[in-house]
């Protein structure tokens, strides 16, 4: 399907541990040019720990890095590879006292071909706070400014870990744009988020990490597919009991008239409503979002966990 | 761009970054200002007021240095920045110079305004040849500090580093007699303050003016030159060990 051979970012068996607690276990995932990966997963899944394994910030127990085609323990001295990378952390704040223009300034000086300190400021979109300080920017201004650091040097592989934390709607929707922009560049582009419409929008793959384990990969549609629950809304006479009754029936909210079931075997589910019910009317059967599909794929990893256990 | 280039920008903007700080650069340059006038000024003149000019001085430059390393590298640390900086193609060496051109900036400053102070006010009078190789002793003698400075940064946390260069810069300052003449120092501080580079460059400072100890100059020379490039192999060890290079 995907040539592996020029992968932009190829990770096989990664396993970290910090003493007996481990964090990850067995990662193999990788990325192709033009590709966006979307790494989701709780809080302390382990995504976070991942990016910096892989970018040589955090010693790995063993498995094998390779970046652009380089082994990842040859990163620390290969400055080639540091030119064509993009770097946006979680835990990102530049010296507080430098402006915008000035920030700028410094980080394309470290680039051979990369944007000039203005194109730089005009990709964060921050034309009109030029000589504005990091301290006195808002949180989403930031992001913004640290994003378009990450572009600095015309990179081949990015990583964004959480990059649209504490942005607004518009800042986010255009920061989704530029991602875009980068795919059609044929850039690899790794990142992880909580927002999973994020994922939804951008990824061409999502890998659901938990606890250090890769529990599910595929398309968003794929990811969505796997599990097979649908969201059934209605107006129903039928009272609580008898609803929850119905083959396949998890859960049941109601809102008025209106009922909201979701259920494992929708298709069952709607032929015992019809029968039972005469007077339905309003029937909407939808797929989960990909946020509920996500939490019911880590819910269940644990249950099977602590049955395990 | 140039690696020349990085390096320029590199320095420039560690320089006014610590300039737009104005909580770090008034004490910088108040303290000494303040000590050497109050000490050496008002309460003090002629012979008194030129040894305390160098006194004054070398208290001068250590602040800057081991605050301006220790704080901005643990808080570049804390804040991911120095991370961002490692993960980019900007050469480990500009990051580190520029941060020790700032405090050379600092010293410098520090040495005029004292210099400056002493020949107005204080009547001091050296030849110029004085003047000239104080500055330099001064000026050279601020890399072991610095070297101190970097330890801690890279070492210690935001919070915490400010409290513990305090803790090691005011009681080094005084055993070293840069508060109190070293001769006015019970015999036992007078021995230990052998352990200080701070004393060390003092008595060159002091050497300059034939008003130090009498200890030969090798040995001074010596033990500053001995400790730092101890101090810097302490301080790649400490980076090594920060960027998990080493296990």
């Amino acid at each position: 399907m995907k040539p592996q051979t020029d992968a932009a970012l190829k990770v096989s068996n990664l396993h970290k541990s910090y003493n007996s607690n481990v964090v990850l276990q067995g990662v193999t995932l990788d990325v192709v040019p033009g590709e966006v990966l979307a790494i989701l997963g709780p809080n302390g899944a382990g995504k976070t720990t991942l990016i910096s394994a892989i970018l040589g910030l955090v010693k790995t127990d063993s498995g094998e890095i390779r970046l652009l085609g380089q082994r990842q323990d040859s990163m620390a001295r290969s400055m080639a590879i540091r030119q064509k990378l993009g770097v946006m952390m979680q835990v990102g704040s530049l010296s507080a006292n430098l402006t915008v223009f000035e920030q700028c300034d410094l980080f394309s000086s470290y680039f051979h071909n990369g944007y000039s300190p203005t194109e730089l400021v005009g990709l964060a979109g921050l034309e009109g706070h030029v000589k504005q300080r990091f301290s006195r920017l808002s949180g989403g201004q930031k992001q913004r400014l640290l994003f378009a650091l990450a572009l600095a040097g015309k990179p081949q592989l990015v990583f964004l870990d959480e990059p649209t934390l504490g942005m607004d709607v518009e800042a986010r929707r255009s920061l989704w744009q530029q991602v875009g922009r980068l795919k059609q560049q044929g850039v690899a582009v790794v990142l992880t988020t909580h927002y999973l419409e994020e994922a939804e929008q951008l990824a061409d793959r999502v890998l659901v990490l938990d606890q250090g384990v890769i529990v599910a990969s595929g398309s968003p549609a794929e990811l969505k597919a796997l599990t097979q629950y649908k969201v059934i809304s209605c107006h129903s006479a039928l009272d609580n009991a008898a609803l929850l009754a119905l083959p396949g029936v998890q859960e049941l909210s109601r809102d008025n008239k209106r009922i909201t079931l979701h259920s494992s075997q929708p298709e069952q589910t709607v032929k015992a409503l019809l029968l039972a019910d005469e007077s339905l009317h309003q029937l909407e059967v939808r797929s989960v979002a990909l946020e509920q599909a996500f939490l019911q794929l880590t819910q269940g990893s644990k249950t099977t966990e602590e049955q395990a256990a | 761009m140039s690696t020349a280039a990085i390096y320029r920008k590199e320095a420039w903007y560690d320089l006014i970054s610590v300039w737009r700080t104005p909580g770090f650069v008034i004490p910088s340059l108040a303290f000494p200002l303040m000590f050497y006038l109050f000490f050496g000024v008002v309460f003090n003149t002629g012979a008194a007021s030129t040894y305390m000019l160098v006194t004054y001085a070398c208290f001068g430059i250590m602040g800057p240095a081991m605050f301006n390393f220790a704080m901005n590298i643990a808080s570049d640390r804390a804040h991911g920045w120095l991370t961002l900086k490692r993960l980019s193609p900007m050469p480990v060496p500009a990051y580190l110079l520029a941060k020790f051109s700032t405090a050379l900036v600092f010293s410098l400053v520090i040495i005029v305004a004292l210099f400056t102070v002493a020949a107005l006010f204080a009547d001091v009078r050296l030849h110029s040849a004085q003047w000239f190789l104080l500055a330099m002793v001064l000026l050279l003698g601020t890399l072991p500090f610095a070297l101190i400075g970097l330890i801690l940064g890279l070492t210690l946390s935001d919070k915490a580093a400010p409290g513990v260069v305090n803790l090691l810069y005011l009681p080094m300052a005084f055993l070293s007699g840069l508060w109190l003449p070293i001769h006015l120092l019970p015999t036992v501080l007078q021995q230990a303050s052998w352990i200080w580079p701070s004393y060390h460059l003092s008595q060159l400072g002091l050497k300059v003016i034939d008003m130090d100890q009498g200890h030969a100059l090798w040995l001074h020379l010596l033990v500053l030159v001995v400790s730092s490039v101890l101090l810097a192999a302490l301080a790649v060890w400490s980076f090594k060990r920060l960027t998990g290079q080493k296990a």
